[in-house]
Order: C-alpha cells, then structure tokens, then sequence
C-alpha cells in the first residue's frame, strides 16, 4: 500500500471511532511545509528498519476543537490537555503506519509521542527522506499529517 | 459491591477516553483509578484493590510490557487480570504480552463495543 494511502486510511478510521468526525483527505502536498504558525504538532519517531518521524499539524482551533471532543469539556486554551490529546493522535497514527510498514510492526520502533505549540515554529527531521503530507478537512477545519521516512 | 477497574496510560487524554468508553460499553465500575505509567501502577497496587486492570503498552519508565512482569512477581497482585491497550496490534507485541500474563488485547483506535467485548467476559 502507497504510504499517502496508509495515512489516508488510517486517520479516517481514527477520527470516525475515536471522535466520531468525518475526516476528508485531499490530495498529497506537491511541496514541504516546514512553518507553523499559531498550531499545535504532534510528533511520533520510528526507528528500526525504517527510521522517521510520524507529525501531525493542526491549527489552534482546530486543535483546542477536536481536544474538546476527545474529553467531552469545552476547551478555550491551549492547555496540557490539547497537547496531551495531539500526541496521542500522533501516537495512534504511527501504530497504524508501522503495522503497514513491517509485518506485525516487529521491525519498528515508535517513541513516545511530543507535542510542540507555538506562534511560529520549523520542524526539521531527515535529510534526504522521502516524505509526504496529506491534508485533511473535519468540521472545525484543516490539518496536515506527515510522514518522513528513511530506510536503514 | 460494584468492581474496581484500574487504566494504566500516560496520556491523560486516553484516560479520559477509555473511562467514557467505559460508561458507554455499561460496564459498571463502583470507582475508576488511574495511573500514569507501570511504576506508578504498582506503587497504587500496593494499598489499593482493584479487579482488573487495562494498560497501555507503550508508555515512559514502565512500560505496558514490564509492567506485566512487575506485576507477576508480587504474589498480591499477580493474579488482577490484565488487558492491554495500545496503538500497537501487531501479533508480535500482543503475544509477548500474552506471554505475560495479559488476558486480552484492545487495539487504539477503539470503540465502546470493542472493549464491552473483551473485558464483558472477565468481569
């Protein structure tokens, strides 16, 4: 399976049983987006026989929406609960992708998920990767999933 | 007198999740505890009582994994059952798991209906 198809597949399948959203999936970026502004990233690593980072990007609002549904409370900040909540989308994620890259997943490794926030930010992982980013709209908005991958 | 269930994660967000989908699935537990990681978990077990328990795998200083052995090592609490939760599906890390002492697996994403399925029988 494509990768982008893998990340299509997969967040579709989080979004409708985790958080009861309709996640459509437009078509994969032609360009990298290393920029953030005003967003929440989820980030996952991989390692093992193929290594990389796993990254979910989602705008603030959009963030703080999708934490409320998580939690069932209203959500008005970026607080420890959006971040907590991003990671773990970003960890769900990178347990699909890694089924989907290793049979059984037994030849990868995922670390435990971070979140960054912030005004402005970059996110640099591998040089000379393959990479792909998918966009994805919900109701409360737009956010991108990523995945760089480097085989070892 | 209604059972005790304790959730091993260290995201408070699936915490928050697995006790909803809890309520939603109508298991009815008297008291959900929770704990942050596998230490952690021990550290509660040793003056709390509980009748089963669901972990996460893949979490920081204990794992779901080491966890289980801990837990099998403490003539207390090796018996609770255990289910473990995780992003992680693969057949491998499940049968470790099993080789463990775990009673069952739930696979992230979930639904209600999955864990009413697995944990309905052990309860």
């Amino acid at each position: 399976m494509e990768l982008s198809e893998s990340i299509i597949s997969s967040t579709i399948e989080i979004f409708e049983s985790m958080l009861m959203m309709d996640a459509k999936a437009g078509d994969p970026l032609d360009e990298e987006v290393k920029t953030f502004r005003c967003s929440v990233s989820g980030i996952v690593g991989l390692a093992g026989t193929h290594k990389g980072m796993l990254s979910i990007h989602i705008p603030e609002t959009v963030a703080m929406a999708i934490t409320a549904s998580f939690i069932g409370m209203d959500v008005d900040e970026i607080n420890e609960d959006v971040k907590d909540a991003i990671g773990e989308l970003a960890n769900m994620l990178a347990g699909s992708i890694k089924s989907a890259l290793s049979e059984n997943g037994k030849d990868i490794q995922i670390s435990i998920p971070s979140a960054i926030h912030g005004q402005e930010y970059s996110i640099e992982c591998l040089a000379e990767s393959d990479w792909v980013i998918v966009p994805f709209q919900i109701p409360p908005g737009e956010f991108l999933v990523e995945l760089q991958l480097k085989s070892t | 007198m209604g059972k005790r269930i304790l959730i091993v994660d260290d995201s408070s967000t699936m915490r928050k999740i697995v006790a909803r989908s809890l309520r939603q699935a109508g298991l009815d537990f008297s008291e959900i505890l929770e704990a942050a990681d596998g230490q952690l978990a021990i550290d509660l077990l040793a003056t709390e009582k509980v009748d089963i328990i669901l972990s996460d795998i893949n979490m920081p200083n204990m794992n779901g994994l080491e966890f289980l052995k801990a837990k099998s090592e403490i003539d207390a609490i090796k018996d609770i059952p255990v289910v473990v939760i995780s992003t992680e599906g693969g057949a491998d890390i499940i049968g470790e798991a099993t080789s463990l002492g775990a009673k069952g697996s739930i696979k992230k994403p979930f639904t209600a209906d999955a864990i009413e399925q697995v944990l309905g029988p052990l309860l």
